[in-house]
């Protein structure tokens, strides 16, 4: 996957409602194997299909933590070079599938342009609108 | 009246300390290795031009990683029949199965390549809820990750779902 350029954006380009470009994810089973192994995450239910059914799940699961380390990159990307996430959150309220269209979407909440605090409302979500991982993010943007 | 999940020796566990704390040194491979496995090609974590252009002293690990790096390598015969470790630390549940609710990050510093980090993580917070599908308890265990210059980096809570 490319890395998109990064805009220069300032803290002065944006106001409250504005939303942010969308960022399409979709895991393929490989890349679920590369994370647990990166992360140290032995956890069954990430790479055996038999396992993860007798748990009563649909598949293998995309690992929440590999969900929240998207989101992260979602604002990093987002932010530029000279911007800086300082605080993200997340609820993994429903289960995300490898081979599936997954979107990262956000909204400005509040902007401070004396200090270029950006908050942000941000959230996962399947290409037909169902919500998987609800959240919040701080950024420090550059002053215009 | 039913049995409370959480049993009281592991009640007197919040605020406290759930192991030893853990120093790490941020591995270059290791961080790459993470960042490729997400998908995030940020030059920050691969260039040192681009690293230094966007501010930082020298590569950065990408935000999350703080947290997997410090986890101990261990033994195949610690895993449980799910593929999770045998758990090492000190909360005691009565509960089947503990799912990963989500996180909540304060990232307070940049975590560089070679960087020195002492994680200690606590248990911050245990309730027990009523939920749709039954009775769970929520767990809030709160990292707090130290730098070489003595500098706190960066702080996680993790939310796992017990029921």
């Amino acid at each position: 996957m490319n890395h998109p350029a990064a805009p220069n954006l300032t803290v002065n380009d944006l106001a409250v409602g504005d939303d942010l470009p969308v960022m399409p994810k979709n895991a393929t089973r490989a890349q679920l194997f590369l994370y647990s192994a990166a992360s140290f995450n032995p956890h069954r239910i990430h790479y055996d299909r038999d396992y993860a059914q007798f748990e009563g799940h649909q598949d293998i699961l995309v690992h929440g933590p590999l969900q929240g380390a998207w989101l992260t990159q979602y604002l990093t990307d987002w932010c530029g070079p000279k911007g800086r996430l300082t605080g993200v959150t997340w609820q993994n309220r429903a289960s995300a599938l490898p081979e599936t269209d997954l979107e990262f979407r956000g909204k400005v909440t509040a902007v401070d342009s004396a200090t270029g605090d950006v908050e942000l409302e941000v959230w996962e979500q399947t290409a037909d609108g169902q919500v998987l991982m609800p959240g919040t993010a701080k950024v420090r943007l550059p002053l215009g | 009246m039913t049995e409370s999940l959480i049993p009281p020796e592991t009640l007197a566990l919040v605020g406290e300390p759930l192991s030893d704390p853990v120093t790490v040194v941020i591995d270059q491979r290791e961080a790459q290795r993470y960042a490729h496995a997400v998908g995030d090609l940020n030059p920050i974590y691969f260039d040192e031009a681009a690293a230094t252009a966007a501010g930082y002293r020298t590569l950065v690990a990408p935000p999350t990683f703080v947290s997997h790096a410090p986890v101990p390598p261990r033994p195949m015969e610690a895993l449980r029949e799910d593929g999770l470790y045998l758990t090492a630390d000190r909360i005691k549940l009565r509960v089947d199965r503990i799912m990963f609710g989500g996180e909540e990050w304060d990232f307070v510093e940049p975590v560089h390549v070679g960087d020195t980090i002492t994680a200690q993580a606590r248990l911050a917070a245990l309730d027990e809820k009523d939920g749709s599908k039954g009775p769970f308890v929520r767990t809030v265990r709160e990292t707090t990750y130290t730098n070489q210059d003595e500098v706190v980096v960066a702080r996680s809570r993790q939310i796992g779902i017990a029921r």
